[in-house]
């Protein structure tokens, strides 16, 4: 069992060139230049989707219903501060999915307001999807690697997408690998990696292009659970930066564990929303098993 | 840089998936040699037939009783419409000459000797400088008094008129033709792309994830397209140049039939024009065969 080692180790505190060190906002230490970088950085575009102050994420009404008068979500309300470190919670088929692929415009709210970093996203143009979901990271259950590429040019690609030169991407690719702990296994290909190391590429994938918002859907559902638990710290490391993470789970144990703001959904609705564990009342939220 | 990357993107899909990659090509191959060969055969049929309806001409005959004034008044009549441009040439056969062609032309000359008198009438050969001019020349002549009364004029009509039916005919037939090759070949390239791409759905819907435009996507399938449409086009092309040289040729200065004659080298289309049209049309199908296709995988 080769792999789960490989990621008791790395979540644990072994010495590496990159560390994602908890301090306070105001304070970013030099050795956060990876996650933070330098202002001096071109984009090749004027398009870029910038986030503005106030709330990250804001569900304003939204109903979303698929064809069939199944309803994805049912009047959802909520609002995500910046820097949050939350758990969307529930079932399969309350509704976390699809408010995840509205926050990046997978779907379309069939009513209400889906708020992004300020932007209306009822009111964004297709073209500029794109842009959206460079400034937000994703990661999901499936990893969504490339297969036919190593873990390096994986990361490489999101780099390739915005723009950036061969020389920027050489340089930053290893650096941000390092971050996540795949020192020295950019050349492996995805199916040759363990699930956790690929859940990691495919953080460094999102976390590349620096992203305010990252997004993760059942990071952890193919994993067991301390290879997931190493995913999770990662997560909580990149929250300490500033980043908003959003988790969608139903791994009960990781959230208990957590301790964070939960918004439990039951059939497409918000039932609970509150600091603590994966489900403080049995009765909101109707889990059984 | 950007196009490099591109390209080196294109590369990469075009080994990463080589069976597709090579049915495409081979798709391409099949498509422009179906045109490249249909082309110069199109022409060919086109141009003989061309040959064909310019060789109607019309014979206008003259009575034995008529006076030498008359038939020179024919001949004027006739020399004004060539000075009108609607006559392109025309020659006087005398009876005599009428008998000599006769007896060329029979394999046994020797029954021509039973005739007590020579038979064929006179005649003024016409040939119009275009067919279509036909009908105009019949209709000044036919009424002339010099015309003898029982041959009067004689002029293919059924024929001059099938050939010119059928070479218009031909003509759109060859466009119609070419047109729908060329629909076939988008369609049945966009249709092996389509299955590429259905292969990477999943890869577009990453990229798409991570925030890829869709030109971004896009350019390289496209050169994917262009790089399989070139190579199919430049086989195609040698495998009919081979036939050119090894078939047509061979058979176009061994024989020497009518057929040869009637279309020559120079009225078909110039092997290195057909090349030029043929290349450019595999590498036109290639990426309008994958633009086309990709459009249904970058919605949402």
């Amino acid at each position: 069992m080769a792999r789960i080692d490989d990621d008791i180790h790395d979540a644990g505190s072994s010495p590496r060139a990159f560390t994602l060190v908890e301090v306070p906002l105001e304070t970013v230490p030099a050795d956060l230049a990876v996650v933070t970088p330098p202002s001096s950085e071109k984009r090749r575009r004027g398009d870029v989707f910038r986030p503005g102050p106030g709330p990250m994420v804001q569900f304003q009404g939204v109903i979303k219903r698929y064809d069939g008068d199944v309803r994805g979500l049912d009047g959802v309300s909520v609002s995500i501060a910046t820097g949050e470190f939350v758990f969307l919670v529930g079932q399969s088929g309350s509704g976390k999915s699809t408010f995840i692929r509205l926050c990046i415009r997978e779907l379309r709210a069939t009513s209400g307001h889906v708020i992004i970093g300020g932007r209306d996203l009822g009111e964004l143009k297709r073209s500029k999807v794109p842009y959206l979901r460079r400034a937000i990271g994703c990661v999901f259950q499936d990893f969504r690697l490339l297969p036919d590429r190593t873990a390096s040019e994986n990361v490489a690609y999101a780099l390739q997408v915005t723009g950036h030169s061969r020389q920027e991407v050489n340089r930053r690719v290893p650096e941000i690998l390092a971050l996540v702990g795949l020192d020295g296994k950019g050349d492996r290909l995805p199916r040759e990696l363990s699930g956790g190391e690929q859940q990691r590429v495919s953080i460094a994938r999102a976390l590349v292009n620096q992203p305010r918002l990252l997004i993760a859907d059942e990071p952890t559902g193919n994993l067991d659970p301390d290879t997931s638990q190493g995913i999770m710290d990662l997560l909580t490391r990149i929250n300490r930066t500033g980043t908003t993470v959003l988790v969608a789970t139903h791994d009960r144990d990781t959230v208990d564990r957590m301790q964070q703001r939960v918004i439990a959904l039951h059939k497409g609705r918000i039932v609970r929303d509150a600091e603590g564990g994966y489900n403080e009342d049995p009765g909101d939220t109707g889990e059984i098993a | 840089m950007r196009l490099g990357m591109f390209f080196r993107e294109a590369l990469r899909s075009i080994r990463a998936n080589a069976a597709i990659s090579v049915a495409a090509t081979v798709t391409a191959l099949i498509a422009v040699f179906i045109l490249g060969a249909f082309i110069p055969s199109f022409m060919y049929v086109r141009s003989a037939v061309s040959a064909q309806t310019s060789k109607v001409d019309v014979d206008v005959y003259i009575s034995d009783t008529a006076s030498v004034k008359q038939v020179n008044a024919l001949r004027d009549k006739i020399g004004t419409l060539k000075t009108d441009g609607q006559v392109a040439e025309f020659t006087y056969v005398s009876k005599d000459d009428a008998l000599r062609l006769m007896r060329e032309r029979l394999r046994d000359p020797s029954v021509l000797d039973q005739l007590p008198s020579n038979p064929l009438p006179a005649k003024f050969n016409i040939q119009p400088s275009d067919p279509a001019n036909a009908n105009a020349i019949v209709a000044a002549v036919k009424d002339d008094a010099a015309l003898d009364p029982t041959e009067g004029i004689v002029y293919p009509q059924t024929t001059a008129d099938r050939l010119l039916t059928a070479a218009k005919f031909v003509q759109w037939a060859g466009f119609a033709l070419i047109g729908i090759l060329l629909v076939a070949a988008v369609l049945l390239i966009g249709n092996t792309i389509r299955l590429s791409i259905f292969a990477r759905r999943r890869e577009v819907e990453v990229m798409r994830l991570v925030g890829a435009t869709n030109w971004f996507i896009r350019w390289p399938f496209m050169i994917e397209g262009v790089i399989c449409g070139l190579v199919g086009a430049v086989v195609a092309v040698a495998m009919l140049w081979g036939i050119k040289v090894g078939v047509v040729d061979a058979w176009a200065s061994g024989a020497d039939t009518a057929l040869t004659k009637t279309g020559s080298a120079g009225e078909a289309i110039a092997f290195p024009l057909l090349t030029v049209v043929l290349v450019g049309a595999g590498a036109l199908l290639g990426a309008v065969g994958s633009g086309i296709t990709l459009r249904r995988f970058l919605r949402i």
